[in-house]
């Protein structure tokens, strides 16, 4: 009786686990097409949690931690994306400063998806067309003080895809996959046009950030999902970084605000919402933060560089 | 404004015969070509539009001499003003306006928006054969809950040659409560001219609340305002220059449930021509709550983007003609006092008193040199009288618009 019971459960283990294998096939082969929604990113997680690791999952999830390090040299730590500026426009007089802080990530994420997240997709999909995607970008950021932080990280990022990342994804040992290695060729003809490029040719290719973390995560087999999870939540995490050190709050404070369910809703939300945005559509929702960053230069002291 | 109450109106079923007819297809669209003729003598060799738009020229207004030109060795054309017009000065849902212009090398033109505000008059889930806008018989009757077409859209195509420019210094537009709109305004300038050979160009573009007489705030559904310049040369393109904003109240997101249940009396056409000259009437509801009318979710996400703001807008300048300003916006903003100093030597308030106009507290404003030598001026102000009263001081005080195009060029600021 126990016998035919432990039989039975394994026959169904092994149907369970096949089914499993069909609906992960499945999965890897529509690529994503459609929006994640929190609950899928939870089923994925579990998934990669329960069961055997396969070398693929485990690469990719290694890159998704290398990428979301925020020891990855980059230089973010300078960029509080327009925080300083919004506090020295919105004195934090009437309202608390923390309220007021709110409004500001919540403004910041709606406005890197709408400006940003486009050209990450883009560049996660076509890593081909990386050098129109730079140019664009460059004609659609109206203010100096956010183009000169967008092409610092962005080259900052070739940097470390170079001297870093690239022996290990994209090596000659490292049987990288097709389309991960078209995307490391897109990251080096970029890299060879910067530097070929003369100082004065203001029109040349540039380095944005945003479309070069859409092919470098590509090259390193995270797919469109987490690619653009991994983006939000970086900006987030500097934003709340700048917000300790510009003393709006205490770090257990911006950890319990990272780690909530709200910020999460919000970046899902605001992810969907881009999902199928094309690059020509990407805009700005918030017209103050322009102003906000663009006003960051009037500041009489400064501690970061946007 | 008299043309508003006269009875000409091109209809699609009473076409008027001529000789440009074949060549506009739809409703509402208009196409214009500027020419040097010799010796130096501007005409419209182009000029067909069909309702319910309407473009109307006007030359000889202005005459550049020599001396008032900075540019006099390029030797300027006149400025040929033009006038874009809309039947009841604005746009109703489904309407479509597209205009395109081509300027020749050498060629000036102004084009303003002599009716005020462009008004986008609200889109109506209800829109049936029996509303007004439909009565008046000129417009197509639009399906209703369809998010593409109930929209108000405009496109503006404008091809600037060779040491041509453009100055568009048009009002600001206007959307009423529910509303949705898209504008895509593309430029076109010549990319193998080079130093004062290139085309010059300079367009504002702006949007404002609402009707702040009626409690409007930034409570339209949608509003999306794009701007390129592209370069062109021998057939290849390439972006210059994108100024995109989406203000969008995201309602579109959930299932389309109708906003409100208010009755349908904005954005009909009898109104339409009321509104040209006074926003309330004897139609409009004189006891409308100043904020949040019935209805509406209390947090309103547009509203809460655009804060304290109650009109955004852009700037563009570039090329030989519009250098000196572009120069003098820079260095306005560039002398701004700077935010959070003090002044140590005596016990007076934290911050620098405010001298000159450029520091109006009123208007938050941000200028920059980004790529090809353009000057982006972006700006936040409480309300359209000190945007425009900023704007308008600025430009005259530099004063090379005036001299190059004439006073009229800024009838809208």
């Amino acid at each position: 009786m126990l016998l035919k019971d432990t039989q039975e459960l394994e026959a169904e283990v092994t149907l369970l686990e096949s089914r499993l294998q069909d609906a992960r096939a499945q999965l890897a082969a529509s690529e994503y097409p459609s929006p994640p929604s929190s609950w899928a990113v939870k089923e994925q997680y579990n998934k990669t949690n329960n069961n055997k690791p396969t070398t693929s999952t485990r690469t990719s999830l290694h890159a998704l931690l290398l990428l979301s390090d925020s020891a990855l040299p980059l230089g973010s730590f300078a960029y509080s994306s327009g925080l300083e500026s919004y506090l020295a426009h919105n004195k934090p007089s009437r309202t608390a400063p923390i309220t007021s802080f709110h409004r500001f990530l919540k403004l910041s994420i709606a406005s890197i998806a709408s400006t940003s997240l486009p050209y990450v997709l883009a560049g996660y999909r076509q890593p081909s067309t990386l050098d129109t995607l730079d140019n664009d970008l460059d004609a659609s950021t109206p203010c100096i003080v956010a183009q000169r932080a967008s092409i610092a990280q962005g080259r900052a990022l070739i940097g470390v895809w170079e001297r870093a990342f690239r022996v290990s994804f994209a090596g000659p040992e490292n049987r990288a996959s097709e389309d991960a290695q078209a995307a490391a060729t897109a990251i080096d003809d970029l890299s060879d046009a910067l530097k070929s490029c003369l100082e004065d040719d203001d029109l040349g290719p540039k380095g944005h950030f945003a479309p070069l973390w859409g092919v470098v995560c590509r090259a390193m087999g995270l797919d469109l999902q987490q690619t653009a999870y991994v983006f939000v939540m970086n900006h987030a995490k500097a934003v709340l970084s700048a917000a300790v050190r510009a003393g709006v709050m205490g770090p257990y404070q911006a950890q319990n605000v990272l780690a909530g369910q709200g910020l999460q809703d919000t970046m899902m939300k605001r992810i969907a919402r881009e999902w199928n945005t094309p690059v020509e559509q990407a805009g700005q929702v918030v017209p103050a933060l322009d102003l906000w960053v663009g006003r960051h230069e009037l500041l009489y002291s400064r501690i970061f560089n946007s | 404004m008299a043309w508003l109450h006269c009875s000409i109106y091109y209809t699609p079923a009473m076409p008027i015969p001529s000789p440009f007819q074949s060549s506009i297809a739809k409703p509402g669209q208009g196409k214009v070509v500027l020419s040097l003729l010799p010796p130096n003598n501007p005409t419209l060799t182009t000029l067909t539009y069909k309702y319910p738009l309407k473009l109307v020229p006007r030359t000889g207004g202005f005459v550049p001499t020599p001396e008032s030109s900075a540019l006099s060795d390029t030797c300027p054309s006149h400025p040929v003003h033009l006038y874009l017009l809309t039947y009841g000065g604005g746009l109703l849902p489904g309407d479509h306006i597209e205009v395109s212009i081509k300027l020749e090398p050498k060629t000036r033109m102004v084009v303003t928006t002599p009716q005020g505000s462009t008004k986008i008059f609200k889109t109506s889930p209800n829109n049936s054969g029996t509303t007004p806008n439909v009565i008046k018989g000129h417009r197509n009757q639009m399906p209703a809950n369809d998010h593409l077409s109930d929209m108000s859209q405009q496109t503006l195509d404008v091809n600037i040659g060779r040491q041509a420019a453009l100055c568009y210094l048009p009002d600001p537009s206007v959307p009423f409560q529910h509303s949705r709109y898209a504008q895509v305004q593309t430029f076109t300038v010549d990319a193998s001219a080079k130093g004062n050979e290139r085309s010059s160009l300079c367009v504002l573009d702006w949007v404002t609340q609402g009707r702040t007489s009626r409690g409007e705030d930034w409570n339209f559904h949608f509003w999306r305002g794009r701007n390129e310049v592209w370069s062109e040369d021998k057939g290849k393109r390439r972006l210059l220059l994108r100024d995109s904003v989406i203000l969008d109240d995201e309602s579109g997101d959930l299932d389309a449930t109708p906003v409100s249940n208010e009755v349908e009396i904005e954005g009909v056409k009898a109104e339409v021509e009321n509104t040209a000259h006074n926003t309330n009437t004897a139609l409009a509801k004189p006891d409308m709550p100043p904020q949040a009318p019935a209805g509406l979710t209390p947090l309103n996400i547009i509203a809460e983007r655009t804060r304290p703001h109650g009109v955004v807008g852009t700037l563009i300048l570039s090329g030989p003609v519009f250098e000196a300003l572009g120069s003098f916006m820079l260095h306005q903003f560039q002398s701004q006092p700077r935010i959070g100093s003090r002044n140590w030597s005596d016990h007076a308030p934290s911050s620098v008193p405010e001298p000159s106009l450029s520091y109006k507290g009123d208007v938050t404003w941000t200028a920059a040199r980004v790529r090809a030598g353009f000057v982006l001026v972006k700006f936040g102000a409480k309300d359209f009288e000190t945007a425009k009263h900023w704007l308008g001081g600025l430009i005259r005080e530099e004063g090379s618009v005036a001299r190059e195009f004439g006073e009229e060029a800024l009838c809208c600021l």
